[in-house]
């Protein structure tokens, strides 16, 4: 593991930032997560390892979005990129955080952030050149959407940060694409910290290609009132972590969120989510998909806490899945903490295969297996597809899925 | 008079499911233009019978064969045997969520059409098509932009199992209990939709518990079923004759067998 060797000799950088520094102080003296806690046991340990033996790259080579925009309203940013970033109308104001808001509020997570539970976050802002971090102040109404692209780089491991702060009142889509390349690994943080009264509705959809790997972490701050919705969607990669944490600092706000993961050959593609209220009448809608064939494995672990303070918090997590083939894995652990009680609070889960006696009628109209079978996956993904800000008709998620092979 | 090729020939069926036998010899033969009625207890085997011509997986053929349209087609998929006219009408019509009825109506209308050579629906001509259809069981269009079968009322899900029997225009169809779950109104729309669907040259097999359905259908053969065999067959007759005598009666055919 080249990268973990280099952070224990301090060989990392020789000219490290300030952020850089902090976060290597913390991982210095144990620069692994422990393989046996709860967040990492069922990560595969030979992809993990194989995930560190990149070696790292913060250039960025030319890439473009996935699909073309047609429409002079959406706003396209590529992390790493130096474009001119900063807009305004008379509606609204996008504009970079500079170097000292940067560090500020980097500074102000690191506080929190446990060696173990936020390793991820911690591995990101160590190799993340300056570069390649994009952060956004984002206040006004009618925001345009925003698109913003990152991206792997072949045979090497590259680190991408996203910070956001939206501001009060303010009304956000916001699409996240994360491509990895062939043969890379790519470690990715977002910060997103939703202001009292604002409302974002956020998609995050990440493919790779052959032999990609992604570490890719979400923090979520929501401020009262504030409504947070996210839609994910993972696939195509020969090794992926979701980490999303969520905390809704003085409750009395919504976060909905549905998520996917469908992985083939003998991928594993993990979810961990943990969803925090730290105040009352809080709510939470969460539903996590996943989809696996082959030989691969999937995961999902979720957690959701609810103290003393969350009286009145309504919160629901489902965890659905489909096993398509006898040799493929799922683990799936939805769970509670609740002191709170007044709350209503409830989590379930289920694996199942394509349901036989749908398929047999289906065919029994003249449907072949396959177009039966695609049929009931499309309906599958349908529900997460839709909760995913896309642009439709530009970019068809739903058949990408169901044509690749 | 002669008659023509029949349309379904099932020759000493023997049938089983998890090595359970189900079915212990039956055979009943479908010329066109008639109807035939089968009845019988529940778990007689008439359900499994159906699904059987259809080609459910779940269930193996031990002994005998089905022939269709001369045509022997034990080991044919349940695509095939649809595409090429056998139409089953289920007891109780799967719900599909998040897959929209019309396009499933359309994906099936148009498997039909290309086994019969004929062109392709594209959304629009299906549409046209489709509406003529729902005159047939009297459904509003609004059924159309919902998922296959889901939440629908009992009467919505069989009118949309002859909907789609109009649609396929097979050239036989079994329906099972299409007539089960029924107000008075709705058995009328559906016995009426089968009539107008049926010619001379299709054949039909209702599966019915009761002599309701076949006052308004009336059938050229009543066959009574009891533990995976048929013991009798008349004319329909025989249906009035079991309402009121009930199954016990033909307990008695058991006995003299």
């Amino acid at each position: 593991m080249e990268i973990i060797e280099r952070i224990k000799t301090n060989k990392l950088f020789s000219n490290p930032t300030e952020i850089q520094k902090l976060c290597l102080k913390k991982l210095q003296s144990n620069p692994l997560p422990n393989l046996k806690s709860e967040l990492w046991r069922l990560s595969n340990k030979s992809k993990f390892s194989n995930f560190l033996d990149f070696s790292l790259n913060g250039s960025s080579t030319n890439f473009e979005f996935p699909y073309h925009n047609n429409s002079q309203n959406i706003i396209r940013l590529i992390i790493g990129e130096n474009s001119p970033i900063n807009r305004s109308s008379e509606d609204y104001c996008i504009n970079e955080l500079n170097n000292e808001e940067l560090i500020a509020y980097i500074k102000q997570n690191l506080s929190s952030f446990d060696q173990n539970e936020n390793w991820s976050e911690l591995l990101n802002l160590c190799l993340t050149f300056e570069q390649n971090i994009l952060g956004l102040r984002i206040k006004g109404t009618k925001i345009p959407p925003l698109e913003i692209l990152s991206h792997a780089t072949n045979d090497s491991i590259n680190a991408k940060t996203l910070i956001l702060i939206v501001e009060k009142n303010c009304n956000l889509d916001l699409l996240q694409i994360t491509l990895g390349t062939e043969n890379s690994a790519l470690s990715q943080s977002t910060y997103l910290c939703l202001e009292e009264n604002s409302f974002v509705n956020h998609g995050m959809v990440a493919y790779g290609e052959n032999k990609s790997n992604l570490l890719n972490s979400l923090n979520v701050i929501q401020q009262r009132n504030s409504e947070y919705n996210l839609g994910s969607l993972h696939f195509k990669f020969n090794y992926a972590r979701f980490e999303i944490r969520i905390k809704q600092s003085s409750g009395n706000a919504r976060t909905n969120i549905k998520g996917m993961q469908i992985t083939k050959n003998d991928e594993q593609i993990a979810t961990y989510t943990k969803i925090e209220f730290n105040g009352p009448n809080g709510s939470l809608d969460q539903i996590n998909k996943s989809l696996a064939d082959d030989k691969s494995h999937a995961i999902f672990e979720g957690s959701i806490i609810v103290p003393k303070i969350a009286q009145k918090t309504d919160a629901s997590q489902l965890s659905r899945n489909l096993l398509l083939s006898n040799h493929a894995q799922i683990d799936t652990k939805p769970q509670l903490e609740i002191i709170a009680d007044d709350v209503k609070c409830k989590h379930g889960a289920t694996i199942s295969q394509l349901n036989e006696e749908e398929l047999f009628y289906m065919r029994s109209r003249g449907l072949t297996l396959a177009e039966a079978s695609k049929l009931q996956l499309g309906s599958f993904f349908k529900e997460i597809i839709s909760f995913i800000p896309v642009p439709k008709g530009r970019w068809d998620l739903l058949n990408k899925l169901l044509k690749q092979d | 008079m002669t008659k023509s090729n029949p349309i379904l020939e099932v020759n000493n069926l023997l049938a089983s499911t998890e090595d359970l036998p189900i079915l212990k010899g039956v055979s009943i033969t479908v010329y066109p233009g008639e109807i035939h009625a089968i009845m019988g207890r529940n778990g007689c085997g008439k359900s499994t019978l159906s699904k059987i011509i259809a080609g459910h997986p779940s269930y193996n053929i031990t002994e005998g064969e089905i022939n269709f349209l001369g045509k022997n087609i034990n080991s044919l998929e349940p695509e095939e045997r649809a595409q090429s006219g056998i139409f089953l009408g289920f007891q109780y019509p799967i719900e599909i969520p998040g897959v929209s009825n019309l396009e499933f109506l359309r994906v099936s209308t148009n498997a039909r059409r290309k086994f019969l050579k004929k062109e392709e629906l594209d959304t629009f001509d299906f549409e046209d098509l489709v509406k003529e259809k729902l005159e047939i069981v009297k459904m509003d269009s609004a059924f159309l932009s919902r998922s296959v079968n889901q939440g629908f009322s009992g009467g919505e899900k069989k009118r949309n199992e002859i909907l789609q029997m109009a649609l396929l225009e097979p050239k036989i169809a079994i329906l099972d209990e299409t007539d089960s779950g029924l107000d008075i109104d709705a058995l009328r729309i559906v016995a009426s939709g089968i009539k107008q669907i049926a010619n001379n040259k299709t054949g039909i097999i209702l599966i019915t518990h009761y002599q309701r359905l076949l006052d308004e259908i009336k059938p050229d053969y009543v066959h009574v079923m009891s533990d995976g065999q048929i013991i009798k067959t008349g004319g329909s007759n025989l249906a009035l004759e079991l309402e009121k005598k009930g199954y016990e009666w033909t307990d008695n055919f058991i006995k003299e067998k």
